[in-house]
């Protein structure tokens, strides 16, 4: 039944993909010369079309809730705006294209160098002939792995002042709603994809055959910013990283601040946080946001930025201010 | 001219209807998928899938036969099959980025072109392993390969510079490049290693090279996106597939003009196998998650089988013959 399900779902994507890329993208390629990216380009078409879905299924599925069970009242929604900007940037993949020019001949080059000098790696597939060589094991394998690793550079997001400023970004939200994830800033997103890539060069690859699994964990980000009450559960929060575990993480005063520079860093699963004593499951509704925003005197005033240009622009001079000495406190102290 | 292609067939020693088995099965690299997916010819369906490593695109017989090797570019390594069954023999890693790949007619060179990487890796064969020579920055984007019957030339496409260049196995350093056009792609050469055909993948055509000049002798019009060569095996016509115009045009290599196209095919027509009996010609389709058959006497695409994304190299042991030293 799933698998039918599945096989139906990318039915329907490649069957788009074959039609957007032969009858528009294709010859657009052909006629400025760039045949030499066609067949990256017809895969990476595949993943636009799923990013595309995403966001109709998402919207489908989480705005009514929003609508019909709202965690909070807004007189409008047009600090969002910004977001769904955001999101269509993301799934559109246009911040992979500039990763691809960017860095991909970067990391092509070591991936070379290690085979050369024989830098060991990890080749997950490999582990356990028969048991990790099947697509669903070493997809979980990597699923945890680089969950894992997601939680890492999460806390150091937090951790180091120059990149919180740039994860500010996402935390300067203050009506979370199911556009929210993918409001980063650009310099992180690419940042981010860089940390993955390289993690990728010491375990392989990420099977891209994943497609309905990697939009399902997409997805699973999407409800942790929903605007919704969404109760997952005494059992089921302690497994996946529920909305309310999420909310804690965007809350003033508790998601980015105390001695570990906030709580709830978890991305899919919450076991890091419990392993690692981050995890807060207090469930009390506070303002999300961050505290140098607030009119004093609980903040400074400090404004993030109300459209995507001025937030990406703002990062940049939080980040002036902070090397030259004049930095909103890290840390600080947990209420 | 029949003596020579024998000679160069045995020189070759690439696979003849002689090595047919009662279990061969078509085997299709589907490179977005990270497997391949074996057809039963007579029945034309599906009969399964092998897991192989990331990114196969190129296969290729060894010289004995044996062995079906699957070039898994993303994963570094290769898989020896068997080629009749697809069962997998053997792996050998640390082949870097072996996007496409193919032994030198005496067989004592094996020759990789890394696209990612931009180089191209030298090794010595002995009948049974490959052992690194060097290898040979190339830029930019190596991508397919052809020899020279001398058994001392190596020729190989630069999609993003768009030129040829040709590699001297000996001594293993690059002899010569040649402008040719936008997107060289598939590589294929005339009996009596006179011209070297070049399909053109940013263009709509043939180009024709003279390597002993090192001259642009023509270019023969044949669709958009010309990208990769299989001779026909009757002494006359050479095929190439056009990715864009999704045709495939049939090429006189005596007279070097286009006799013919092949159309009303599925988006992306690719690599492209002939049956032993030189009546169907095998095409990947690319972008079209099939393989088409395409019946020689009247042009026709009978028809199509559905596999999996991406859908790359082709092979059947029980094949008319490539002639040497055009690897498959």
């Amino acid at each position: 039944m799933i698998d039918t399900l599945i096989s139906q779902a990318d039915n329907l994507v490649s069957w788009l993909q074959t039609l957007v890329y032969v009858d528009v993208v294709q010859p657009i390629f052909y006629k400025v010369g760039l045949m030499g990216y066609d067949e990256d380009t017809y895969d990476a078409l595949y993943w636009v079309i799923v990013g595309v879905l995403e966001i109709v299924v998402m919207y489908a599925i989480l705005r009514p809730l929003e609508a019909l069970r709202p965690l909070e009242s807004w007189g409008d929604r047009k600090a969002l705006r910004a977001d769904v900007w955001y999101t269509w940037i993301a799934k559109l993949g246009i911040i992979n294209i500039a990763f691809f020019f960017l860095l991909t001949p970067l990391f092509n080059h070591w991936q070379s160098l290690m085979a050369i000098y024989n830098v060991p790696n990890i080749d997950v597939d490999s582990l356990w002939p028969g048991v990790t060589d099947r697509p669903l094991v070493s997809f979980l394998i990597y699923l945890a792995v680089l969950d894992f690793a997601g939680y890492w550079y999460h806390r150091w997001q937090h951790r180091f002042g120059v990149w919180w400023e740039l994860h500010a970004v996402h935390h300067s939200q203050q009506q979370m709603s199911l556009w929210c994830d993918d409001r980063n800033h650009f310099l992180d997103d690419i940042i981010q994809a860089a940390f993955f890539a390289g993690i990728s060069l010491f375990i392989g690859v990420q099977p891209s055959q994943f497609v309905v699994l990697v939009a399902v964990s997409n997805f699973m980000q999407s409800v942790q910013h929903v605007n919704a009450r969404l109760e997952l559960g005494w059992l089921l929060e302690r497994i996946v990283v529920s909305p309310a575990f999420h909310r804690r993480h965007h809350a003033v005063g508790y998601g980015h601040e105390g001695t570990r520079y906030g709580c709830n860093f978890g991305v899919l699963f919450p076991w890091w946080d419990m392993m690692f004593r981050t995890a807060s499951w207090n469930k009390a509704h506070e303002p999300t946001g961050i505290r140098d925003q607030l009119p004093a005197p609980h903040g400074n005033g400090v404004s993030y930025g109300e459209g995507l240009l001025a937030q990406q622009w703002l990062a940049l001079v939080r980040i002036a201010r902070r090397l030259a000495g004049k930095g909103y406190p890290m840390g600080g102290t947990a209420r | 001219m029949k003596t020579t292609l024998a000679a160069a067939l045995l020189m070759g020693g690439l696979a003849w209807g002689a090595f047919a088995h009662a279990d061969d099965k078509v085997i299709v690299l589907d490179s977005g998928e990270a497997k391949l997916s074996l057809i039963d010819e007579a029945s034309r369906t599906v009969v399964g899938t092998e897991p192989t490593g990331k990114e196969p695109h190129h296969l290729m017989i060894t010289p004995d036969g044996k062995s079906l090797i699957v070039a898994d570019s993303v994963s570094n390594d290769l898989m020896f099959l068997d080629p009749h069954t697809g069962k997998v023999q053997r792996r050998v890693e640390d082949i870097e980025d072996p996007y496409q790949l193919g032994f030198s007619p005496d067989h004592k060179w094996f020759v990789t072109a890394g696209l990612r990487l931009d180089r191209v890796d030298i090794y010595r064969y002995n009948g049974q392993d490959v052992t690194l020579a060097k290898r040979i920055p190339l830029a930019k984007t190596p991508s397919h390969i052809t020899f020279a019957s001398d058994n001392k030339t190596a020729f190989v496409t630069l999609q993003d510079t768009g030129e040829v260049a040709a590699i001297d196995l000996p001594t293993q350093t690059v002899l010569w490049k040649l402008h040719v056009g936008n997107t060289p792609a598939g590589l294929w050469m005339t009996p009596g290693d006179k011209y070297l055909l070049v399909g053109m993948t940013g263009e709509d055509n043939v180009a024709v090279v003279d390597w002993h000049n090192r001259t642009l002798v023509k270019k023969i019009q044949t669709g958009r996106g010309a990208h990769n060569f299989r001779n026909l095996d009757d002494g006359k016509h050479v095929v190439v597939s056009n990715r864009v115009e999704s045709t495939i045009s049939i090429i006189d290599y005596t007279t070097l003009t286009k006799v013919g196209d092949i159309t009303g095919l599925r988006p992306g027509p690719d690599d492209m196998e002939l049956s032993a009996d030189k009546r169907y010609l095998w095409v990947t389709f690319r972008f079209a998650k099939h393989v088409g058959i395409i019946d020689l006497n009247t042009r026709q695409l009978i028809d199509t089988i559905a596999v999996g994304r991406s859908p790359h190299g082709i092979y059947f042991a029980n094949s008319a013959p490539v002639y040497a030293p055009n690897p498959d």
